[in-house]
C-alpha cells in the first residue's frame, strides 16, 4: 500500500517546523490558508526563510488534505482554531487521527465581561475538546514540549510529548515524528499537557519581567519551581495528572520558554518591566501574546474553584490593575512559603 | 417511514417477526451446540494467546483454582451445581500431577484450560424455548390479571378487561416504532437502569409487549435458586452470571459467551449499572464489560462482511420508574453500610419465598401508575444517534460510517485499549440518556422535597447523624413543603422544556394532589412509611427509606433551591 502524505494545517513558524520535521519520515501534505504564501512556497520552495523539505507538498484546500491524509497536525494559533476547525468539519471522518499543537485555550464567552462566579468550566475548552465538538474525529492528540520552532528548523536536537487517550494515537504520532534529532514521549494524560502548555506561557511573562528588572539566575530559578508548583496545583483542580507537568511539556517547556528572550510571552514581561504599557507593547507587537490570553483565562479558573494562586494573581494586577513589576516582587517574596516540593504529595 | 405513535391501548403490539421459530433467539437456541462450541473456541483462542506460554497459563490455572475454591468454603447457593467440589477437586489433582517433576501425567494444560472453559460455558448457557416461551405468553397476563382482580373492591372484576388494565398501567415513551423497525434491520441492544430485581422481568415483558422478539440478558445465579422463577428463565433467553466468580477465564467466557450472541443477531439486554443501584441514584459510573462486547461484536461484522452488508448493532437505554422499589430497605442498608468503601455486595435473596414475590406484583399491580419506562435515543455502538433506517449521525448532525471508528491507515484494526476508550464513551452516553429520559414520579419528587429540608433544617448534622435522628421528632409544616414542592415542579418543567429530563403528566397537578399522590403511592408497599401526614406536618417513619427515594433526583441542581 502507498504511504498517505501527513497533513500539517497552517505555514506559521510552528507548522513548517512540524511539517519539516514529519517530512523527514514520508510525504507530508501543508495547507496555508493564504493563497499568495502558498503559492510563493511551492514556487521558492521556502518557508519563513528556511528550506522547504523535498517531501512537501502544497495543498489545494482542506478538502484535499482530508481526502488524502489519514493524519493530520493542526498548527494554528488558538484564536484562529475554532474557526479553522468549523471549515475543516465538513471533510473529516472518524478514521482520521487529529494531533494538534496549538498550546492555547478557547472560551465559549466574551472572557474581559465574565464572571468567575457564574462562569461554566466546560465553556472554557482545550484544543482537543474543540476538535471532539466541532468533527466527527474521536482519536485526537496534542503535542507539546520544548520546541521552539527556530532551533527546531536549525535541526538542533529536542524532544516532545504526544499525549492522547487513545495509545493508537500515541503509536501513529511517535512514528511520524521521531528521528535522530527528535525524541518523542508519550502520555495518555492529554488535558494534563494541553493545560501545561498553556500555563507555562504566564510564566514565561514573569521570566521576562524579572529579566526586564535586571534579576539573575536565582530569582528565575525561584519563579521557574514556584511557577511549575502554581501550575501543578491549577492541573490538579481541573484533573489533570502532576506527572505531565514534572515532563518534558512541563518543567522542560517551561525551561526553555523562560530562557528564550526571543519569546512573545518573554518580551511583554521584559518590556512591561522596563514601565512600558501593555496597551503600547501588545500594539508593537502586532499579534497577541498567548501568555496575556492566559492570564484572564487562568485567573477567571482560579477564582471559579477557589485555587491558591498568588504568582498569577500578582501579573494580573501588573497587567490590568497597574501594580508595578518592582512592588509585585515585593508582595511575593513575603507571601508565606512551607515545606519544600509539597505538590508532590497532591 | 410514517412514525406512528402508540396509545396505552394499543398495546401488546403485534410481533414483528410472527413465527416464533424466526427469531433470533429461538435460532440461537436450536444450534446451542455450534453455539457453545464457537464460544469455547474463541475463549481458548483469547486465554492461550493473553497466557502464551504453558508456564504463565498453568500459573493462571493454578490462580482461578485456588479462587475457586475459596468461594467453595463460603455457603454454597441452591443454584449451585451440586458436584462443585468434585470438579475442582479434580482440577487440582491433575494441576498437581502435571507439576511433579517425573510426572507421567499426559494432560497438558490446554486441556485443563478446555475442561474449565466447558463447564463455565455450559453452566452460563441459556435456553430458549417456544413451547415455554407460548406458556408464559398465555399464563402471565392471566396471572397479573388475577392478582389484580384480587385488590380490594375489584375482586368481583374477574373477566378479561383485566388483561387491558396491565397494559394500560405501563406508561412507555419513546421511539417504539422506530425500535421495532430497526429489531428487524439490526440487533438491538437495550440498557436499562437497574434498581430491583423485578426490572429484568419487567423489561422482558414490555419488549414483548413492544412486539418485539425475545431478548437475551444475563441473569444473577442467585436469581435461579427460586422455583418459579428459575423455570421461566431458564427457558425464556436467560444465561446464569455469577458475580462471584472473578477469575480470568470465567470472565472471558461470559464477554464472549454475549460477544457470540450478538453477533448470531441474538437481541440482549444488558444492565450496565453492574448490580442495582444501592443508593437509589441513577447509575453514573458504567459497568463496561458486557457493553465491550457490543463494540467487539460490531467491529467482527465489519471484519467478515462488507460494509453495506455489515448487521449493525443498536444501543437502546431504557429508564425504568417506580414509585417503590421492592428491595429499597436492603439497598439502602448496604449502602450506607458501604459508603466510602470499595467492597463486593452481598447479593441478597429478597425473593426468598414465593410469598414475597407476590405480594410485590400484587401491591404494584394495584398503585395507581405505579411504574413508567421510557427509552432513550436509539444509538450505535459509538453512541451516535440512528436515524429510523439505522443510518448513525454523528452530534453535528453528520451522516457516518461506524466502520471508520476501526479503521487506522485504511485499514480494520484491532485494537483493545482503542476499544476499551470507545466502551467509556458509549458508557458516557448511555449515563447522559439515562439522566434525560428519566421520568420523575410524584413521590421522587415529593421525598426529594422533604429530605433536603431536612437537611437544611438540621444543617449541623452530618448525612448518618441525620439518619439517625428518631424518626417521630422529624417534623416539617405541611406549608413549607407544598412550597418548595411547588418551586421544585416549576424548574422541573423548565428542565423538562430544554431536554434535559421529562416529567410525568401527574407533575401538572397542583400541589396538593401531587403531594397526596407520591404518598399514596409510596406508601403502599412499605410497612414503615417513607412519607406519613400528621394534621399540619409531614414526618416520616423510615429516613433511610425517605433518603433513598429522595437519590433518585440527585444531579439537576435541584437541592439549590431548597
Amino acid at each position: 500500500m502507498k504511504t498517505r502524505p501527513v497533513g500539517v494545517i497552517g505555514a506559521g513558524s510552528f507548522g513548517a517546523a512540524i511539517a519539516n520535521l514529519l517530512a523527514e519520515n514520508g510525504p507530508v501534505l501543508l495547507y496555508e490558508r493564504n493563497k499568495e504564501i502558498a503559492a510563493q512556497m511551492a514556487r521558492d520552495r521556502k518557508v519563513r526563510g528556511f528550506d522547504l523539505h523535498a517531501n512537501i507538498q502544497i495543498a489545494e484546500s482542506m478538502e484535499q488534505v482530508a481526502s488524502l491524509c489519514y493524519l493530520i497536525f493542526p498548527a494554528v494559533p488558538s484564536q484562529y482554531f475554532k474557526s479553522m476547525i468549523i471549515d475543516f468539519s465538513p471533510y473529516l471522518r472518524a478514521d482520521h487521527i487529529m494531533i494538534h499543537t496549538t498550546k492555547g485555550l478557547h472560551c465559549d464567552f466574551d472572557m474581559d465581561t465574565a464572571d468567575a462566579k457564574t462562569l461554566r468550566l466546560k465553556d472554557i475548552k482545550t484544543m482537543s475538546e474543540l476538535i471532539l465538538q466541532e468533527t466527527g474525529i474521536v482519536r485526537v492528540g496534542s503535542i507539546a514540549g520544548p520546541n521552539l520552532a527556530l532551533e527546531l528548523m536549525e535541526k538542533q536536537p529536542a524532544a516532545t510529548v504526544v499525549a492522547s487517550r487513545f495509545d493508537e494515537v500515541i503509536r501513529e504520532g511517535v512514528a511520524a515524528l521521531k528521528s535522530d534529532r527528535l525524541q518523542v514521549y508519550g502520555t495518555r494524560d492529554i488535558l494534563g499537557i494541553e493545560l501545561t502548555g498553556v500555563l507555562k506561557n504566564y510564566v514565561a511573562l514573569a521570566a521576562g519581567a524579572m529579566s526586564g528588572l535586571g534579576y539573575g539566575e536565582n530569582a528565575k530559578a525561584l519563579l521557574v519551581t514556584r511557577g511549575m508548583a502554581e501550575m501543578i496545583y491549577i492541573g490538579h483542580a481541573l484533573g489533570a495528572d502532576k506527572r505531565s507537568f514534572l515532563g518534558m511539556a512541563g518543567i522542560g517547556d517551561l525551561i526553555a520558554t523562560c530562557s528564550s528572550p526571543k519569546s512573545r510571552n518573554f518580551t511583554v514581561g521584559y518590556r512591561i518591566a522596563k514601565g512600558e504599557k501593555l496597551s503600547d507593547i501588545l500594539a508593537s507587537l502586532g499579534e497577541v501574546a498567548e501568555g496575556v490570553r492566559t492570564v484572564k483565562i487562568a485567573k477567571l479558573i482560579v477564582d471559579h474553584e477557589g485555587i491558591s494562586a498568588p504568582l498569577l494573581q500578582t501579573i494580573y494586577k501588573v497587567l490590568y490593575e497597574d501594580l508595578t513589576v518592582e512592588r509585585s516582587v515585593k508582595m511575593l517574596m513575603r507571601y508565606p512559603v512551607s515545606d519544600d516540593a509539597e505538590y508532590l504529595d497532591l | 417511514m410514517n412514525r406512528r405513535e402508540y396509545k396505552s391501548s394499543d398495546y401488546p403490539l403485534p410481533y414483528v417477526i410472527e413465527n416464533v421459530n424466526d427469531w433470533p433467539i429461538a435460532r440461537l437456541s436450536n444450534d446451542k451446540e455450534s453455539f457453545v462450541e464457537e464460544v469455547k473456541a474463541r475463549v481458548r483462542e483469547k486465554i492461550t494467546a493473553r497466557f502464551n506460554t504453558s508456564k504463565a497459563l498453568r500459573e493462571e490455572l493454578a490462580k482461578v483454582l485456588y479462587q475457586e475454591r475459596i468461594r467453595l468454603t463460603g455457603k454454597p447457593w441452591k443454584a449451585d451445581p451440586p458436584d462443585e467440589a468434585k470438579f475442582w477437586s479434580s482440577i487440582k489433582s491433575k494441576l498437581i500431577k502435571m507439576e511433579q517433576l517425573d510426572s507421567t501425567s499426559t494432560i497438558t494444560e490446554t486441556e485443563l484450560l478446555e475442561e474449565i472453559i466447558d463447564r463455565y460455558a455450559n453452566e452460563i448457557v441459556g435456553d430458549f424455548n417456544p413451547r415455554a416461551f407460548g406458556f408464559a405468553r398465555a399464563i402471565l397476563p392471566q396471572f397479573f390479571g388475577r392478582v389484580l382482580a384480587a385488590a380490594p373492591g375489584k375482586w368481583f372484576k374477574t373477566f378479561a378487561g383485566n388483561v387491558r388494565t396491565i397494559h394500560e398501567k405501563i406508561p412507555i415513551t419513546g421511539d417504539v416504532e422506530k425500535i421495532r423497525h430497526l429489531s428487524t434491520k439490526g440487533t438491538v441492544v437495550v440498557v436499562p437502569t437497574h434498581f430491583s430485581n423485578m426490572d429484568s422481568i419487567m423489561v422482558g415483558w414490555l419488549l414483548n409487549e413492544m412486539g418485539l422478539p425475545a431478548f437475551t440478558y444475563g441473569a444473577g445465579l442467585n436469581l435461579f435458586s427460586i422455583g418459579l422463577l428459575s423455570f421461566f428463565m431458564s427457558r425464556l433467553g436467560a444465561y446464569k452470571l455469577d458475580r462471584r466468580k472473578k477469575n480470568a477465564i470465567y470472565l472471558e467466557t461470559l464477554k464472549l459467551y454475549s460477544t457470540v450472541a450478538l453477533q448470531r443477531g441474538a437481541h440482549s439486554i444488558f444492565f450496565p449499572g453492574g448490580t442495582r443501584s444501592r443508593s437509589g441514584q441513577l447509575e453514573s459510573k458504567l459497568k463496561l464489560g458486557l457493553l465491550g462486547t457490543a463494540i467487539e461484536a460490531q467491529k467482527l461484522h465489519f471484519k467478515r462482511f462488507s460494509e453495506e452488508t455489515a448487521p449493525k448493532l443498536f444501543v437502546v437505554p431504557c429508564v425504568i420508574n417506580y414509585h417503590f422499589v421492592l428491595e429499597a430497605q436492603g439497598l439502602i442498608n448496604d449502602y450506607l453500610a458501604e459508603t466510602g468503601k470499595e467492597k463486593f455486595f452481598r447479593e441478597n435473596d429478597e425473593y426468598s419465598t414465593s410469598f414475597k414475590l407476590v405480594r410485590f406484583i400484587y401491591k404494584f399491580l394495584s398503585a395507581s401508575s405505579s411504574l413508567s419506562v421510557s427509552f432513550g435515543d436509539v444509538m450505535d455502538v459509538l453512541g451516535n444517534k440512528v436515524d429510523e433506517e439505522g443510518e448513525s449521525h454523528n452530534h453535528l448532525g453528520q451522516k457516518i460510517h461506524v466502520k471508520n471508528y476501526f479503521m487506522t491507515n485504511g485499514e480494520l484494526k484491532d485494537d483493545e485499549q482503542r476499544d476499551a476508550e470507545y466502551t467509556k464513551i458509549l458508557g458516557e452516553r448511555i449515563v447522559e440518556n439515562y439522566h434525560r429520559y428519566n421520568v420523575v414520579l410524584t413521590s421522587h419528587l415529593v421525598c426529594f422535597t422533604v429530605f433536603e429540608l431536612l437537611k437544611k433544617k438540621y444543617a449541623g448534622y452530618d448525612l448518618f447523624t441525620l439518619l439517625r435522628t428518631p424518626a417521630n421528632e422529624i417534623l416539617l409544616p405541611y406549608a413549607e413543603v407544598t412550597e418548595k414542592v411547588n418551586e421544585l415542579k416549576e424548574r422541573l418543567k423548565v428542565l423538562n422544556e430544554q431536554k434535559e429530563v421529562q416529567i410525568s403528566p401527574e407533575l401538572r397537578w397542583n400541589v396538593d394532589k401531587i403531594i397526596d399522590h407520591g404518598m399514596r403511592n409510596i406508601n403502599l408497599y412499605h410497612t414503615a412509611s417513607p412519607l406519613t401526614k400528621e394534621g399540619d406536618f409531614i414526618g416520616t417513619e423510615d429516613l433511610k427509606l425517605l433518603y433513598y427515594y429522595h437519590n433518585r433526583l440527585e444531579g439537576y441542581g435541584l437541592e439549590k433551591l431548597i
